[in-house]
């Protein structure tokens, strides 16, 4: 009766690992994946704009039971999402670790802030295009935006527009200006969609750009988009005309693109690609995609690497003009603590 | 709004979300931001609106709950509380630890009312208002905000100054947070964001205090020891009156003002408290006016915060952008339309910020006496577990070891700075305040094509710069009356 007990006690948890374990390692042997969770790299904070997007296929997988393990999500936010990126390309390519990471994988590398690209990765699927729009404040001058791109070509470098300089939305602004005869801004830094917003609104820059989504949100607190930067005209806003029916040479959208490091199994990204466009059938993510404004559609394979290959060509005729010089504020501060730690130590010497 | 507050339910959300927030605010380490993120994604399966009040509640707790820890073991639970810890502390270990909470706890309320009504009754035009600050003013009023440091807690100008100005340094490495450009990395990836807030927040004044407390020779180490009534008698609060109506309508205010808010509103009412007061030399040794104005600002921030979002669906602060996002994956399109389109859910964050702003008072007020004991646990269980909540909460922002790593060498950083009585708390908000100023700096000498002008032909920028000025010079006189009495 004890010996049993104990027996009970000691060897039954006992066998239970050892089966678990070699369960593990004959499946991995097999190659049978997904063997443990799936981390999914977002670049940037909880609860943004990148970060809600993949939550919601997240949300969508766990409760289809798509996949037997669960989704895990880390963000490693800053520097334009740029940490979060290099440390997915230096994950274990596995196929257990993956990034999410929208068109700033190109942007940035263009602009000069990451050695690394989307070459650097192997690419698993597109998913949900979001339409870009170019916007003024409703007292603004301009009706059109060819009014308003005949303006900054006669009169160059004085149009204000606010951008988060080196991001996407930058590069929205430098295809426009590349489009439009020698026509060009005077680009500032204004942040994410909130601060153009009130920047737009108080008068302090002339115009922006916006995605659909934010547009939607913000469009009643007294702005207009002028047009939408998209191939065709964006479903929610049918009467807003693109830019090349403005005679502006430009198309710009974003997208979400999912990558693996390089080196992964191709059978294991063939399986999160099937992940990816299962979950894109179910109802969740249809709701969802519809609340944020985007267009639910999903790019594997050759439409893949087409779509890769021509955003990184768009980029090749685009040309950086450094903003105005900065003032060195790092030097002058040495200097105020310099002088600051001269008066500190004579007050500790006359104490 | 009052049928939906009497659901049980809804209730009983809003006392777990501020009961938790407090807790998590109160633990050093551990922020309001980080609860509220990892709580997001199990409100995607609640009804909208009540994820919105747990999201709330949260936000109310967290902000109130930091004053635990500043006041017990003089480390801030978040950076909101900073100015809290210059004067609950030393009242701590004056043998007034109760009292030091009560003042503490009642002005968070009154500061959370006041702008519970601005939020109820004047978010459109404020809202308006603050979009008509551009980048000249922003920078000119934080540069307002760093002229206050010349005269933080019981320092001298210049050791204020100092310690501004090293965090001014610390803050350099990292994206440039206008032109994007990279400075001071050293070609290392994980240097690109720079130090983060929340590491060298908590290692300056948690693993700061531990270190010195640790390594004092003779074993004198400040200790919180009383057992007096966080009841606060109605004389006290009347005397306070207008400390509490000033510093609450200035957190309302500077709660605005997006990213700026919760940091500097504390700061400014504090400083401004300390100018009006009739005892100024008692700041930064206990004062409790300096208690009472910078909790009654930084609960006060919490509506500010929230008058954008709601009135313009642009977020106040990170915890705003938070809810944001709340909102759009419920549907729900914020914005100005939000109020035509879906009342409840606006109805149901302005009436969240009123009643958890009155749960967090009875909470803390009923639990005053088990709260202050929390300083009587022997410190050979404290530092441990404070270290260790130290260290996962600065893991866990990005899973990055780096940030461990920074947090214990701005621990150290910390306590030699407190040897040499150079002030932290001006150390931090020249951190957080440093990226803030050049952003604007930058942005607005891009948009003016590289002119300085505007900082002094836009009306309210030489306001704000000429009352920096006043601040330096017309500070002399008092601060030389200090000088003399402490000798």
């Amino acid at each position: 009766m004890e010996s049993s007990r104990l027996k009970r006690i000691l060897f039954v948890p006992l066998a239970k690992k050892i089966i678990l374990t070699h369960f593990i390692f004959l499946s991995s042997l097999n190659g049978e994946y997904p063997s443990k969770p799936i981390t999914v790299i977002v670049p940037f904070a909880a609860g943004g704009g990148s970060d809600v997007f993949v939550r919601i296929f997240q949300n969508a997988i766990r409760k289809n039971n798509l996949c037997p393990q669960p989704i895990v999500i880390k963000n490693i936010a800053g520097a334009g999402g740029t940490i979060g990126s290099r440390t997915a390309r230096d994950a274990e390519p596995d196929g257990h670790t993956i990034l999410c990471l929208h068109d700033g994988i190109y942007t940035a590398q263009h602009y000069g802030n990451a050695d690394w690209g989307p070459a650097d990765f192997e690419p698993i699927a597109a998913t949900g295009r979001s339409g870009v729009v170019v916007a003024v404040s409703e007292n603004s001058p301009y009706k059109s935006l060819n009014e308003l791109m005949e303006d900054a070509n006669s009169r160059p470098y004085q149009l204000v527009y606010g951008t988060n300089l080196g991001a996407p939305n930058h590069y929205s602004a430098l295809f426009l200006q590349n489009g439009f005869k020698n026509s060009k801004f005077r680009f500032t830094q204004t942040g994410g969609g909130a601060k153009r917003l009130a920047q737009l609104k108080g008068g302090h820059i002339d115009v922006t750009g916006f995605s659909v989504s934010e547009y939607q949100q913000f469009k009643a607190a007294g702005i207009i988009a002028l047009a939408s930067m998209g191939v065709k005209r964006e479903a929610s806003f049918p009467l807003l005309p693109i830019a090349k029916e403005e005679d502006v040479n430009a198309t710009h959208s974003l997208m979400q693109f999912w990558w693996a490091p390089k080196d992964t199994p191709i059978e294991r990204i063939s399986y999160l690609q099937d992940l990816i466009k299962e979950a894109m059938k179910t109802d969740e993510i249809k709701t969802q995609f519809k609340n944020l404004h985007l267009e639910p559609i999903v790019q594997v394979g050759k439409d893949l690497l087409n779509t890769i290959d021509l955003r990184s060509k768009n980029l090749e005729n685009i040309y950086i003009e450094k903003p105005t010089t900065m003032p060195p504020l790092e030097w002058i501060v040495l200097i105020i603590a310099v002088t600051c730690a001269f008066f500190v130590n004579r007050e500790s010497k006359t104490v | 709004m009052i049928d939906l507050f009497a659901t049980p339910i809804i209730l009983g959300l809003v006392l777990l979300g501020t009961t938790l927030g407090i807790t998590v605010g109160a633990i050093p380490g551990l922020t309001g931001t980080m609860l509220i993120a990892l709580s997001l994604p199990m409100t995607f399966s609640m009804e909208p609106v009540s994820g919105l009040v747990l999201l709330v509640a949260m936000y109310v707790g967290a902000v109130s709950g930091g004053l635990i820890s500043a006041t017990l073991l003089r480390m801030p639970g978040t950076p909101a509380a900073i100015m809290t810890t210059l004067d609950g502390f030393p009242m701590a270990t004056s043998g007034q630890p109760g009292r030091a909470l009560g003042l503490g706890v009642g002005a968070s309320l009154f500061g959370g009312l006041i702008s519970w009504l601005a939020l109820w009754q004047l978010s459109e035009p404020m809202a308006d208002l603050s979009t008509k600050l551009g980048p000249f003013e922003l920078f000119s009023l934080v540069i307002l905000a760093l002229a206050m440091l010349a005269g933080i807690g019981d320092s001298t100008p210049a050791r204020g100054l100092l310690g501004g100005s090293l965090g001014v340094i610390v803050a350099m490495p990292g994206m440039h947070p206008a032109s994007g450009e990279l400075r001071w990395t050293f070609g290392l990836t994980f240097m690109n964001e720079g130090f983060r807030l929340i590491p060298v927040l908590i290692g300056m004044f948690a693993i700061g205090k531990i270190l010195q407390d640790v390594t004092s020779k003779d074993g004198k180490v400040e200790e919180v020891s009383g057992n007096d009534s966080a009841w606060i008698s109605l004389p006290v609060w009347v005397s306070n009156l207008f400390n509490l109506i000033r510093s609450s309508v200035i957190g309302t205010f500077i709660g605005i003002l997006p990213g700026i808010g919760a940091n500097i509103g504390s700061l400014a009412a504090y400083m401004a408290a300390k100018r009006a007061s009739r005892n100024p030399e008692k700041f930064g040794k206990g004062s409790e006016e300096g208690i009472i104005a910078s909790e009654a600002a930084n609960n006060a921030t919490v509506g500010g915060a929230l008058i954008p979002l709601i009135s313009l669906g642009i977020p106040g602060s990170v915890i705003g952008a938070v809810l944001l996002g709340a909102l759009i994956v419920h549907g729900l399109q914020p914005g100005p339309l939000l109020f035509r389109q879906n009342p409840e859910a606006i109805y149901a964050i302005i009436g969240t910020v009123l009643i958890a702003n009155i749960m967090m008072f009875l909470i803390m007020v009923g639990c005053a006496k088990w709260i202050a004991r929390l300083s009587a646990i022997p410190k050979k269980i404290l530092f441990p577990s404070v270290t260790l909540c130290c260290i996962w909460g600065a893991y866990a922002l990005n899973g990055m070891w780096f940030d461990v790593l920074v947090m214990l060498l701005f621990g150290i950083l910390g306590w030699r700075m407190e040897k040499a009585k150079l002030p932290l708390a001006a150390f931090v908000i020249g951190f957080v305040l440093a990226p803030i100023a050049e952003e604007n700096l930058c942005a607005g000498l891009m948009a003016s094509g590289g002119s300085y002008l505007p900082l002094v032909t836009r009306p309210l920028s030489l306001c704000l710069l000429i009352c920096s000025v006043v601040l330096i010079i017309w500070k002399r006189k008092p601060k030389n009356a200090n000088t003399q009495s402490s000798f």
